[in-house]
């Protein structure tokens, strides 16, 4: 019989232990690196890292392959006819009735009620690497790095819409309050980074095809807010509230912080409040905050071959390009889950110069990350994602595609996913996973496992239940893991 | 056995199955083991995925939550529990079993050597089960003995304490007192919100006075409103406005005239079925409407309204059960006696709320009733509702332009200039009046043509009925427009134009075709030779219209664009008024008329020489009475027809922009009505059907009606003669019979004065919940408040006034020891303020809270820029307040369910997608960033400072940080904290006399104004100001 399970002391811990709640006293004292009372007002010593939760698990239940996940999301559901799942048969249907065995009393979107035409894939495709991974003709540079991903064509979501379609990608569960990925591995696994958030968004968006996205997506749900994600600005401070005020330089600024240490610090004489030590620590970090993002952000010891390779413009303009060459200098400083978003994929219409544009902005920076990571020797430890929240019919919808739940093709790469691999199959004309089906469910308990987390074990308890990431499935696809 | 029950103690404690609080009255060697104590939560957390309540994953056909089938012998033919022999009972086998243990070891819930003993020896002392606590029938307990003389609550947290050994603490000082029940009862600093001066009110006198205070309301509200899941905002997808403000202010009202509780739940859920409702109760059922909404294209109806029903229950059963319904949408509850039917029978009550799945008029899905909407509209049904902050912006602004049009009357009557032009004017209205005593000229058109582009379409011909309407024979097509042309013969100024719809002409197969039609309108003179001059659109208004909404809020009057309800009133032609930039015409000049749109209206053409401040009000009869009264006019006509000439021919331009300004505001508030989103009862309530797994596209399951929930007492069921209402349901949960529901209030009451709930799981009183720290005494609550008529005031004047929350909330080191959690009580807690009372607190600190006001639509505080960038449909541009909406309390910040304001969600505010019974409070960067750079903290430290330098009794640094700390903190400085501050000051005197522009630059923060004081100075102390109001004793209730 095993001893007590570390996690169930968490998370009782938090619920039952603070007077505080959930977040309050519990985390001053619980997983923490020093204990709370060894952090002092400022002074010369350097301080133990406030915000050092070193996450729930004690041990990872599995070998770690990856420390960190890059999720690019293709937000609005690219089409897999135009990605990575070629359908000859498809294309020889082009424009004739859809057969109706292979719709019949399935659920559809807008195209509830319509007359049903196969489109087929208005580009070509062709086989790339050593593996032979087929990748259309909209992504050359991609198609370049196919010895690197593991392309898996058989995915499957449950969700229709694009809201609860990213709810369901991002938390497993369109119930809301349920945290996100990044959320359950920053209270897993803590953060590495002394000195930036441990889960930060960016987004950028396209001219065809954007859908609004939602803070939901990267909300810790019911897990204390340390653990949410940090949207970065693409106009003004990159993080909220970073800058200081007008007119406050850097040295005035410390002046502040450090005299309000020194009050809560005679405030913790006077008063017995664990809150105190621990206030002292965040301001601490606040301030290394404010001078570590701007140097995040610096792009200016970047090489112009680095830039060129990501095709990057103007750093820092918001682009997918800048985003992900930002989404490096991320994952070196040792963020545990960076997530951007492009809005650019929603192509009920116009799938022809919607995709390509989509595109052009993404597949160039997309091989770019790999590429550097894996110069860097960051593309081992470092799990990239790589897809959107559902996929496109393989029915047309007047010059473009409709919403799709039954396949779709997303790929990872690096971080112990299977380089050169293709995972899965749809059934002849694309329009259902038939083979090695992945859920999103599976998708996300392989995942943790390539971070050394068991998917059952990594819980929270809500409202009397054990919440977890994958609901009450999910089943690791060992296919896919090196 | 005593080193035993040591073991077991701190195993508890390590787990935390059950509070540290506890651990002495476990079971010991001499006293019983109780179920509900000891067995429940260990079965539950163990036992129950496997062998509860939920038959459809139930193993081995064996069931340990009800006694009955645990002593039964199951199918397998083996006998669970043989009360008074463990030996035999098959449980005791298995959990004792190494090889094959009872939790099996794949669901990692390992069972303690200390939990299997303590089965044993409940099974040996007979497996007495009990209901579990919170589901078991109300009956005030007795207070504990030898404490039956003091305060209730204190009778119950002391005898508990006296049990340890420990001693309750001292009274907080007076000081600390006053300002916890400040801040606790209404969210406020004393300064702000007790009698200047009055530090010396009587204990008693203060708690009337903050319960008094209007304030209290908005306070309590944001409790309530977490639980009611408010919010601005419909949360899926385009996340559009939604018009629902009344309902907050209903609830803030709510606390502040203490209405009784079963009152404020009836009138929520079912204010609308009350007999003869009004509309503040009609207002209250904007609560059932406040689940999240879509209009995302693509999503079908029904599966979203399964989505809005399912979480309506669980909100419903959040916020009066304080439990968890969500399991059991799918299955039965695992771990509570929830089933499925349950679920669906609570979701049936609300069946007959009216909504719709998808809020949109959309192909695939054509919902009739919404034709005409797109991402700009409301979310019906709605009502509309005066409200009062509205009213009395209207009435004032109503006096602002009535004052300025008096005001300039007067001033031109006084002013020979203005008297000839008036004589002048007044001639030529006069002559034209004499011919057209409406004050209207009706145009005749001399030429039409139906263009696109600029080009004339050859093969399309409008024509002209004899009553002088042009129509275009069949609808305008993209970019088609017709242009009429007139002689302006008969007119020599224009100030109005008037388009009137002359349905009486059209056959009644042709209304179709025009209703809903959509007409635009643009003018312009054309000189006999030379360009065309364009005349400008002041205002219209039309006598019916369809509404145009912009961003969920409909935009007043009419802008050049006239939309035609679908539904044409009968019998009466509808008319369009605009006042124009006044005109004044030459000879010779011809008016164009180009009207577009999408109809083929015929439409006749008047054009008036009158203006008016409002289009409504063109060529009024008092008006026309006063200009024809040219000799004999009243003081009051005298007014009135030079009101008229200068409103008409806008001689004092000046005046005239700024009465049309004023105007426009006017228009914008409606008469001081809005409309709020309300529950409106459907005549046939959709059939609601158990769904398995949730799943909305299975229609195999039975249909159910509405019934309240099997497990609780008092059940009441539909009947083949009378479905069970909305009334019903309330009318059971505020009922004597029912026990849950005065137990959640109590317990969600007490986490607010005192951080934790005497059941720390305010969400969860089921079996996976927590045993109150003090079962008694939440019973004693839950009692007192339903005897006293559902008395929320009363309760918290109990709670405050008890030492128990009077204690000082220094911990004390003694009862930490053996209660790490302070579960006992034996001082109180320290709490941080919640997020919108941070605000609150820092701008009352500041002297800038703008505590004037109660209610009105939710205001915009200072936002990062391009926080709305991802949001769509319609794209958002979020423009913050800039006179005094922007320093309102927090309660009223637009709240975006899918970005909440950052300040907001930093401070752990929820984002109310669903009911939150309970907000985190955690610690974190993000916090202290805030505090340091957001806008409005720092403008509220250069707004502290100057009150600070204002204050004339203080003369010198010593005496304005004395002052600081007073307004701040309600206390002096301790003397390590005023030299410490003094010398900061000092230094920042220093660095901002080295670079005076930084002074500048840090002053000019926020909108409010800046007074002349020195620069350098003003600087240094809003630095100080700074440090006070980011300090944790600033933001923290002690």
């Amino acid at each position: 019989m095993t001893l007590l399970d570390p996690l169930a002391i968490a998370r009782r811990s938090f619920l039952h232990q603070s007077a505080y709640g959930l977040g309050g006293m519990a985390l001053a004292m619980l997983g923490r690196k020093t204990s709370a009372a060894a952090i002092a007002p400022p002074g010369d010593t350097p301080l133990p890292r406030p915000d050092d939760w070193s996450g729930s698990l004690a041990q990872p239940h599995f070998p770690v392959k990856a420390k960190r996940v890059i999720f690019l999301c293709m937000a609005g559901g690219p089409s897999q006819f135009e990605t990575f799942d070629w359908k000859p048969a498809l294309k020889e249907l082009d424009g004739k009735p859809f057969p109706e065995s292979f719709t019949k009393g399935q659920q559809l979107a807008q195209l509830q009620n319509a007359v049903l035409k196969a489109r087929g894939s208005f580009v070509g495709f062709q086989k790339h690497g050593q593996a032979g991974i087929e990748v259309s003709d909209l992504f050359p540079h991609l198609a370049g790095q196919a010895d690197r991903l593991c392309v898996i064509r058989s995915m499957q979501t449950e969700q229709i819409n694009h809201d609860t379609a990213h709810a369901f990608m991002n938390t497993g569960s369109i119930i809301k309050g349920r945290p996100s990925m990044g959320s359950w591995l920053l209270y897993g696994l803590g953060s590495a980074s002394d000195n930036l958030p441990g889960f930060i968004v960016l987004t950028s968006s396209g001219k065809n095809g954007p859908q609004p996205i939602s803070a939901r997506q990267w909300s810790a749900g019911v897990l204390p807010s340390r653990f949410q994600g940090i949207m970065f600005q693409s106009k003004g401070d990159a993080v909220h509230y970073i800058g200081s005020p007008p007119g406050v330089c850097q040295s005035t600024q410390r002046q502040v912080v450090e005299e309000v240490a020194r009050l809560n610090g005679l405030l913790g004489k006077e008063q017995n409040d664990p809150e105190i030590a621990t206030r002292i620590a965040q301001y601490e970090m606040a301030f290394r905050m404010q001078s570590s993002v701007p140097e995040l952000t610096d792009f200016s010891g970047e090489t112009q071959e680095t830039l060129d390779l990501y095709g990057v413009k103007e750093p820092g303009d918001g682009s997918f390009a800048s985003n992900c060459l930002l989404a490096r200098r991320l994952a070196e400083r040792g963020v545990r889950m960076i997530q951007l978003y492009h809005r650019a994929w929603d192509h009920h219409s116009n799938i022809e110069p919607g995709m390509q544009e989509g595109a052009a902005a993404v597949d160039k920076p997309s091989a770019a990350l790999l590429e550097d990571l894996a110069r860097r020797g960051l593309l081992d430890d470092t799990l990239v994602l790589w897809g959107g929240e559902f996929g496109r019919t393989p029915m047309g919808q007047g010059s473009g595609r409709d919403h799709h739940i039954l396949s779709f093709s997303v790929f990872l790469a690096g971080g112990g996913s299977k380089p050169g691999t293709t995972w899965g199959t749809t059934d002849e004309l694309g329009y259902r996973a038939v083979d090695d089906v992945v859920s999103v469910h599976d998708l996300h308990a392989t995942m943790l496992a390539l971070l050394g987390i068991d998917h059952h074990r990594l819980t929270t308890k809500f409202q009397g239940l054990d919440v977890r990431l994958t609901g009450i499935a999910g089943k690791v696809v060992k296919g896919i893991m090196a | 056995m005593a080193n035993g029950r040591d073991c077991a103690a701190r195993w508890y404690a390590v787990m935390g199955l059950l509070p540290a609080v506890l651990m002495a009255s476990m079971a010991v060697a001499s006293e019983p083991v109780s179920f509900n104590r000891d067995i429940r939560p260990i079965m539950s957390d163990t036992c129950f995925h496997c062998h509860g309540n939920d038959a459809g994953t139930r193993e081995a056909g064996l069931r340990l939550d009800v006694r009955e089938a645990a002593l039964g012998e199951t199918a397998g033919g083996v006998v669970p529990i043989v009360p008074g022999d463990p030996d035999s009972s098959a449980i005791i086998r298995r959990i004792f079993d190494t090889d094959d243990p009872m939790p099996p070891d794949s669901a990692h819930k390992p069972l303690s050597k200390e939990q299997k003993e303590l089965f044993r020896r409940w099974v040996a002392e007979g497996a007495i089960y009990e209901p579990h606590w919170a589901y078991a029938p109300l009956s005030r307990p007795a207070l504990p003995a030898g404490f039956e003389t003091v305060h209730p609550i204190d009778a119950f947290i002391q005898a508990r304490l006296a049990a340890k050994g420990l001693e309750p603490a001292p009274a907080a000082p007076p000081h600390v007192l006053t300002r916890r029940l400040a801040l606790d009862l209404t969210g406020l600093p004393p300064a702000a919100v007790l009698p200047a001066g009055d530090g010396s009110l009587a204990d008693a006198a203060l708690v009337d006075a903050l319960l008094a205070s209007p304030h209290f309301g908005e306070r309590m509200a944001v409790w309530w409103l977490d639980i009611a899941r408010f919010a601005d905002t419909v949360g899926f997808h385009g996340d559009q406005n939604q018009r629902i403000f009344p309902y907050r202010d209903y609830v803030i009202n709510a606390f502040n005239t203490n209405k009784r509780f079963d009152d404020f739940t009836r009138e929520q859920l079912a204010g609308d079925l009350l007999p003869n409702p009004t509309p503040e109760q009609l207002v209250a059922t904007g609560y059932n409407r406040l689940n999240m909404m879509t209009r995302e294209g693509g999503a079908q109806p029904k599966e979203y309204l399964a989505k809005y029903g399912a979480e309506r229950v669980r909100s419903v059963a959040a916020a009066w059960f304080g439990s968890t319904f969500g399991c059991a949408e799918c299955h039965d509850h695992k771990f509570d006696p929830i089933s499925a039917r349950d679920f669906y029978e609570l979701q049936a009550f609300f069946a007959d709320v009216k909504q719709w799945g998808v809020y949109s008029h959309y192909g695939y899905t054509p919902e009739p009733e919404l034709r005409g909407f797109d991402n700009e509209h409301p979310f019906p049904p709605e009502l509309q509702v005066e409200s009062p902050w509205l009213k009395k912006r209207h009435d004032g602004l109503q006096k602002r332009l009535d004052d300025e049009i008096a005001a300039t009357a007067r001033r031109l009557a006084a002013d020979p200039a203005a008297q000839a032009a008036q004589t002048e004017w007044e001639r030529r209205v006069g002559a034209f009046l004499q011919s057209h005593a409406e004050g209207w000229l009706p145009v005749t058109p001399t030429e039409t043509r139906i263009t696109k582009n600029g080009e004339p379409l050859p093969d399309r011909v409008a024509k002209v009925s004899p009553s002088q309407a042009v129509s275009s024979g069949k609808p305008l097509g993209g970019g088609e427009v017709i242009e009429i042309v007139t002689s302006l013969e008969g007119i020599q100024a224009l100030s109005a134009v008037r388009l009137t719809a002359d349905i009486a002409t059209v056959e009644p197969d042709e209304r179709a075709a025009i209703a809903g039609s959509r007409l635009t309108l643009a003018l312009a003179i054309h000189p006999a030779e030379g360009k065309p001059r364009p005349v400008g659109l002041l205002a219209g208004e039309a006598t019916v219209r369809r509404p145009v909404y912009r961003s969920g809020f409909e935009v007043p009057g009419l802008t050049s664009e006239w939309r035609l309800p679908f539904e044409l009133p009968e019998g009466v032609s509808p008319v369009a008024t605009w006042l124009t930039d006044p005109v004044v015409l030459a000879p010779g000049e011809r008016l164009v008329a180009t009207i577009g749109g999408d109809g083929k209206l015929p439409v006749q053409i008047a054009l008036s020489p009158l203006g008016a401040a409002e289009p409504a009000l063109v060529a009024a009869a008092t008006d026309r009475a006063a200009l024809a009264a040219a000799t004999a006019r009243s003081p009051e006509q005298a007014a009135r027809a030079t009101a008229a000439f200068f409103l008409s021919t806008a001689f004092d331009r000046a005046a005239f922009d700024r009465v049309h300004a004023l105007a426009k505001e006017l228009d914008g508030l409606f008469g001081g009505r809005t409309w709020t989103l309300i529950t409106e009862a459907a005549a046939n309530p959709l059939a609601v059907r158990v769904l398995p797994r949730g799943n909305w596209q299975d229609e195999s399951g039975p249909v159910v009606l509405p019934a309240t929930p099997g497990f609780l007492p008092g059940r009441i069921e539909s009947t083949a003669e009378r479905r069970l209402t909305r009334l019903d349901l309330a009318n059971w949960l505020v009922s004597d019979v029912n026990p849950i529901t005065p137990r959640a209030v109590m317990n969600r009451l007490w986490s607010v004065f005192f951080g934790t709930a005497l059941s720390a799981a305010v969400d969860d009183l089921g079996s996976q919940g927590e045993l109150p720290s003090h079962p008694q005494l939440l019973d004693w609550l839950a009692c007192e408040f339903r005897d006293s008529g559902w008395d929320i005031q009363h309760m918290i004047r109990l709670i405050v006034t008890s030492h128990t929350y009077r204690q000082s909330s220094m911990l004390q080191p003694a009862a930490l020891a053996i209660d790490p959690a302070n579960r006992l009580l034996a001082s109180q807690n320290p709490r941080r303020l919640e997020a919108e009372f941070v605000r609150d607190n820092a701008l009352a600190i500041a002297g800038i809270l703008n505590l004037e006001d109660i209610g009105g639509p939710s205001v915009k505080p200072y936002q990062p820029a391009g926080y709305y960038e991802a949001l769509q449909f319609p794209n958002r541009d979020y423009m913050a307040d800039a006179d005094e909406r922007q320093w309102r309390r927090g309660v009223y910040s637009h709240w975006q369910r899918t970005f909440l304001h950052p300040m907001l969600a930093n401070f752990d505010a929820p984002a109310r997608d669903e009911c939150a019974a309970a907000r985190t409070l955690s610690n974190t960067p993000q916090q202290a960033l805030t505090l340091l750079n957001d806008p409005i903290f720092v403008e509220a430290a250069r707004k502290f400072a100057e009150r600070l330098l204002a204050d004339s009794s203080p003369h010198d640094d010593a005496g304005r940080i004395r002052l600081a700390y007073r307004l701040a903190l309600n206390r002096e400085p301790r003397e390590a904290e005023a030299t410490s501050l003094a010398s900061f000051l000092a230094a920042q005197r220093e660095a901002f006399a080295a670079a005076p522009a930084d002074a500048e630059k840090l002053l000019a923060v926020g909108h409010a104004p800046r007074p002349d004081f020195d620069s350098v100075e003003h600087a240094a102390w809003a630095q100080l100001a700074r440090v006070l109001l980011n300090t944790q004793e600033v933001i923290t209730r002690y």
